[in-house]
């Protein structure tokens, strides 16, 4: 099938990529009340829903609220959780609900501290000096959309035609951002 | 560097970055959990003092009204009681209101009468019993919170009565610390088609009677649709008018904490909209069920337009977003607008719709498409969409009339 070759095959096997098969297994006993199952989903898709948050709210501490936020959120409302075959997408919807919660709370007592984003990310997070290079990169250098586009495709393994759909852009708009970052960033990091 | 190695940069930088937050959620969800269950400290919660001395009363009966009522065979069934939350529980009384039998009709119902015997006890107290075996047993929570309460007596009287008095002593129950209950409450009216529709759904006739009270509403649900759902989530689609008209009596309020709220509904819509919550009127919000999924159904006028919109009540996913030009035929004449100054946002064709005509018009495929720009530009004092696109070794460039999508200019190149 043509027009999907720009989509590369990632291997997101650090905690394994999940099925969503597996996932939406983990939801169901999560319905039913199974913490273990809980913490489960948490570590197979922690990576995917905080690298959504803070590629949205480009804040570190907004974005570990949100993480943690987002699974007490999955606890609450598993049982209402109807599978549709994509339970990471439906995951990283909870998560961008929550950050435009926390927008909207933030934008009536303080402005967005976007600037000071790099001194936030704690020393002792095992972050190499080129990780937090290529994040700045990213808070900085790349547009909100750039940005959330990069770390769903990379972190999560979204195909890019699952991102438009998930962020409500058309495709063609998704695959020319995408483009641009991955242009930009390797311009910068070279 | 190429572009893998990039995506692997960026997804190493990322995973490193996380932070560790499973204690908290864990202390968190635990919390929750906890708060449905009874806390050994009774001077904690007052309720729990009250649930303490009932039970005491109930092993007491239990003892004594075996004894008492043996003698006594009034063992016809006068009235049925039921309890509907998730668990149903058909409690068969005499006409002493002297507890016959205890009957579960689920698998949660069994959970919650478990081995215990309440024949002979009082009704008032065997209802106490398994109420706060319900909260023991987290069936009624924050979350959870609405019971139906379903009389069918012999003597509407005293059915009317008995409905009265277990629906305020149940809704004190219910007030307690952690949460604020809902009771449902009404009075069964046996029919054949009642009793074959609990029959044939293993439901109480109270909730089959609740689901048809909710079904007169609408009639794009079906009954096996709703028979699923929990008394709350009932009690969320059941609207004050429905209530009022099947006789269902409703106190409290049902639980939406599960959900994301009419408040952050009502935003995400204005978000979508890209409008302002004072430039909408008219709006209505109410929760419906849709293929299986429970959503608030929004609609507001802003602009002359009509909007309806459909929201995932869990995820806040927009499932379902459409508007409809409410006013006079004239604005929507497909020819050409020239009074671009007077041109509101709501009446723009919108970017995907611009770029969707171009590669229309184009014969080109939105995958086949690379490098796609588009943007909203004022071309002597039109507004239109100007899109530009790569495809099959060619540059494309459009102008699109924004108001009414008409291709006013278009180009091709060769791409070098």
């Amino acid at each position: 099938m043509k027009g999907c070759d720009t989509e590369l095959m990632i291997d997101t096997t650090a905690e394994g990529r999940c099925t969503a098969a597996e996932l939406d297994a983990m939801l169901t006993e999560i319905a039913a009340g199974n913490l273990q199952a809980l913490e489960q989903l948490y570590r197979r898709t922690r990576a995917s829903v905080y690298a959504f948050a803070l590629s949205v709210l480009k804040n570190p501490q907004d974005a570990e609220d949100v993480l943690h936020d987002c699974y007490v959120a999955v606890w609450n409302g598993a049982a209402g959780y109807h599978s549709q075959g994509k339970p990471l997408a439906w995951l990283i919807t909870v998560a961008r609900n929550l950050c435009f919660q926390r927008i909207r709370q933030q934008k009536k007592t303080e402005d967005m501290r976007s600037e000071e984003w790099a001194l936030c990310l704690p020393c002792e997070r095992g972050l190499s000096p080129e990780d937090r290079s290529i994040l700045s990169v990213c808070m900085e250098q790349l547009s909100g959309q750039e940005r959330q586009i990069v770390a769903l495709h990379a972190v999560s393994g979204f195909k890019h035609r699952e991102i438009a759909e998930l962020m409500d852009l058309p495709l063609p708009t998704v695959l020319s951002k995408y483009h641009r970052a991955v242009k930009r960033l390797k311009k910068i990091m070279q | 560097m190429t572009t893998r190695e990039i995506n692997e940069k960026a997804r190493q930088a990322y995973r490193h970055a996380v932070p560790e937050v499973w204690d908290e959620v864990l202390s968190d969800c635990r919390e929750q959990k906890e708060n449905m269950l009874v806390m050994t400290l009774p001077r904690r919660k007052p309720w729990v003092a009250r649930m303490v001395g009932l039970a005491a009363c109930l092993c007491l009966l239990i003892g004594t009204g075996v004894g008492f009522l043996r003698y006594r065979s009034e063992r016809a069934v006068d009235a049925t009681v039921s309890l509907d939350v998730n668990p149903s529980i058909e409690i068969r009384v005499n006409q002493k209101e002297r507890v016959l039998e205890v009957v579960p009709l689920n698998e949660d119902g069994r959970l919650i009468v478990g081995d215990l015997d309440f024949s002979g006890s009082s009704l008032d107290v065997t209802v106490y019993a398994l109420i706060g075996s319900m909260l023991q047993n987290g069936y009624l929570n924050e979350l959870t919170n609405s019971i139906l309460i379903s009389v069918d007596n012999s003597d509407p009287a005293r059915g009317a009565a008995m409905q009265e008095r277990l629906t305020s002593e149940v809704n004190l129950l219910l007030q307690t610390d952690s949460f604020n209950g809902a009771v449902l409450s009404q009075t069964v009216t046996k029919t054949d088609e009642l009793q074959q529709l609990a029959e044939q759904y293993g439901i109480t006739m109270g909730k089959a009677q609740l689901i048809k009270a909710v079904l007169s509403e609408s009639t794009l649900r079906s009954f096996a649709d709703l028979v699923p759902l929990s008394i709350n989530e009932l009690n969320l689609l059941l609207s004050r008018e429905t209530a009022a008209a099947t006789h269902v009596e409703v106190i409290g309020a049902a639980s939406d904490k599960a959900y994301i709220g009419e408040a952050r509904a009502r935003e995400i819509a204005l978000e979508k909209a890209g409008l302002i919550a004072d430039s909408t009127t008219a709006w209505e919000i109410e929760m419906d069920l849709e293929r299986g999924v429970l959503v608030y159904e929004l609609e507001f006028l802003a602009d002359g337009c009509e909007y309806d919109v459909e929201i995932d009540a869990v995820s806040g996913e927009i499932l379902k977003f459409k508007t409809k030009r409410h006013s006079t035929p004239a604005a929507s004449a497909p020819a050409q607008s020239g009074r671009s100054d007077s041109v509101s946002t709501t009446e723009l064709i919108g970017e995907d719709n611009a770029g969707e005509i171009a590669l229309e018009h184009a014969g080109v495929d939105s995958r086949d498409a690379a490098r796609f720009r588009c943007k909203l530009e004022r071309e002597d004092g039109l507004l239109v969409y100007e899109i530009e696109f790569y495809a099959g070794g060619c540059e494309y460039d459009y102008e699109i009339d924004a108001a009414s999508g008409a291709v006013l200019k278009y180009e091709k190149d060769l791409d070098d």
